[in-house]
This record gives structure tokens, C-alpha cells and sequence, in this order.
């Protein structure tokens, strides 16, 4: 993902708590409606950005956790860049992944949608901060 | 209120439930707790309707997959009733259309329902 000027900054910070999921999810509506994006395309936004928000609290497995949940919209003029970052810890998994062919993996669903909804993906792990970035591109069509 | 169930039970063993709003990560366990419910009190039948749903997300699709897996236990089954296309695209994307058993109508999705 090349770096370039954005035209705005929109930044949300969010407990980490399940109630105010829906609060980012309104924001990010807010911000894709503002630019060049299809119906289809607000609302394909509003979910990864959604699952997103969601996958830190899955990390919490019910818990809470008092350090929010930040995420930061970068408008540019031919797409929009969003940073959902966190700095809850990674939990250490104990069970293996399930071998049930028949079901999809419920687990890896979120996941799955941010990849299929969003143009580009990625997720950055900073050790020394600790936290977690996931880093996701919309592009306007032309 | 972002979520609202409303069950209904048209014949012994069978529910209808109704969900209108928003299925997320906050107001799914919800659901997931109305089907356990249902399914204790022997409707093992289900059949949801999220034709009035506005907003789903892995976690409802995981609640919806949970309790086919527990209806199935139960000798049973859960359908889905579903003519809204946004919702539909998330069932077709994730490739759940293929485990979901999705129905147009209420009659359609009852029909065969022992």
C-alpha cells in the first residue's frame, strides 16, 4: 500500500466492549458515504470495518478490557485507507483448529469477510507497543 | 432496542423466529440463547426469518451455524427465510449458501418441515 496525501483524517477511539461496535460501524457509514462509493460498496465498508472491530473483542473471549479500540479513516481522492488498531494481547491458543469439514469454521468467518469485502488487506503485530493494526483499502472506482 | 425476536410456534416442534435489526457481536448472543431455549423445549424445528435484518455479521452467521449444528444433535433442523438481497450476498460470499437451506417465504421454508 503506497503512501500518499489524504485529503482528511477521521479518528474514533472506542471501548472495547460489544455495545459500541455499532457506534463505529455509524461512523464509518458516515465516512464512505461522504466519498464516491456505490450503495453496495458503504455497505460492504460498514461490515469489514464491523468484523474488524470485532475481532479484537474476540480476543477478550467475553473479558473486558479497559484500552479502546482506535480506528483512524484516511479519505484520500481515489480511495480510503482504514486502520483498526488495539493493544489487546494475542491469546495463546490451546485447542486445535477444528477438523469439522462439513461447517465452515465460524472462527475464521470475520476474518474471511474483511478479505473478500475490502480491496486490499493487511495486519501489522509492533512487539515493542503491542499493538495490533489491521490496515484495509477501498478504492473509488474510476 | 437494536435487535428484536419474535417467536411464534405454528405447530408442536416447530418455531418461527423472527428477527428484525441488527445481528452483531453485541446483540447475538441473544439469538443464540433463543434458539438454545427453543431447542431445550423441544422445537427442534426451527426456522428463522432475517428477511428484516439490516446488518449481519460473523458473529450472527456463527450463532446461525451453532444452532444447525445443535438442531441437527437434536435430530432436528434450521432453515433460514431470507428475500433480502444484502443479507442474502453475505450467505453467498461466505460460502454458507451452500450449508443453509434458504427459503423465500415462510410457506416455502415450512413446507416438508416434518
Amino acid at each position: 500500500m503506497t503512501k500518499s496525501q489524504p485529503e482528511a483524517v477521521v479518528e474514533l477511539s472506542i471501548p472495547s466492549r460489544p455495545e459500541y461496535v455499532g457506534v463505529a460501524r455509524l461512523a464509518i457509514l458516515g465516512v464512505a458515504s461522504r466519498m464516491r462509493f456505490s450503495y453496495d460498496e458503504v455497505e460492504d465498508i460498514r461490515l469489514a470495518v464491523g468484523e474488524a472491530c470485532t475481532t479484537v473483542l474476540d480476543r477478550l473471549e467475553g473479558g473486558t478490557d479497559a484500552s479502546p479500540i482506535r480506528i483512524r479513516c484516511l479519505i484520500e481522492a481515489s480511495r480510503l485507507l482504514v486502520e483498526v488498531t488495539d493493544n489487546i494481547p494475542m491469546p495463546v491458543r490451546t485447542t486445535p483448529p477444528t477438523a469439522d469439514l462439513n461447517l465452515a469454521d465460524e472462527s475464521q468467518l470475520g476474518s474471511v469477510l474483511i478479505r473478500i469485502l475490502m480491496d486490499d488487506v493487511a495486519t501489522e503485530d509492533d512487539p515493542q507497543s503491542g499493538t495490533h493494526t489491521i490496515r484495509m483499502v477501498k478504492y473509488v472506482a474510476r | 432496542m437494536n435487535l428484536r425476536v419474535e417467536t411464534r410456534t405454528p405447530r408442536e416442534g416447530v418455531a418461527v423466529v423472527g428477527l428484525s435489526g441488527e445481528v452483531d457481536v453485541y446483540t447475538s448472543p441473544r439469538v443464540k440463547q433463543e434458539i438454545v431455549d427453543l431447542l431445550n423445549q423441544g422445537a427442534t424445528r426451527l426456522v428463522i426469518d432475517v428477511s428484516k435484518v439490516e446488518y449481519l455479521d460473523s458473529t450472527g452467521l456463527g450463532v446461525l451455524i451453532g444452532g444447525l449444528k445443535r438442531a441437527r444433535e437434536h435430530d432436528g433442523d434450521l432453515r433460514l427465510i431470507c428475500d433480502n438481497p444484502r443479507i442474502l450476498r453475505i450467505f453467498e460470499i461466505t460460502g454458507l449458501t451452500k450449508i443453509f437451506d434458504i427459503h423465500r417465504t415462510e410457506a416455502e421454508a415450512l413446507d416438508g418441515l416434518k
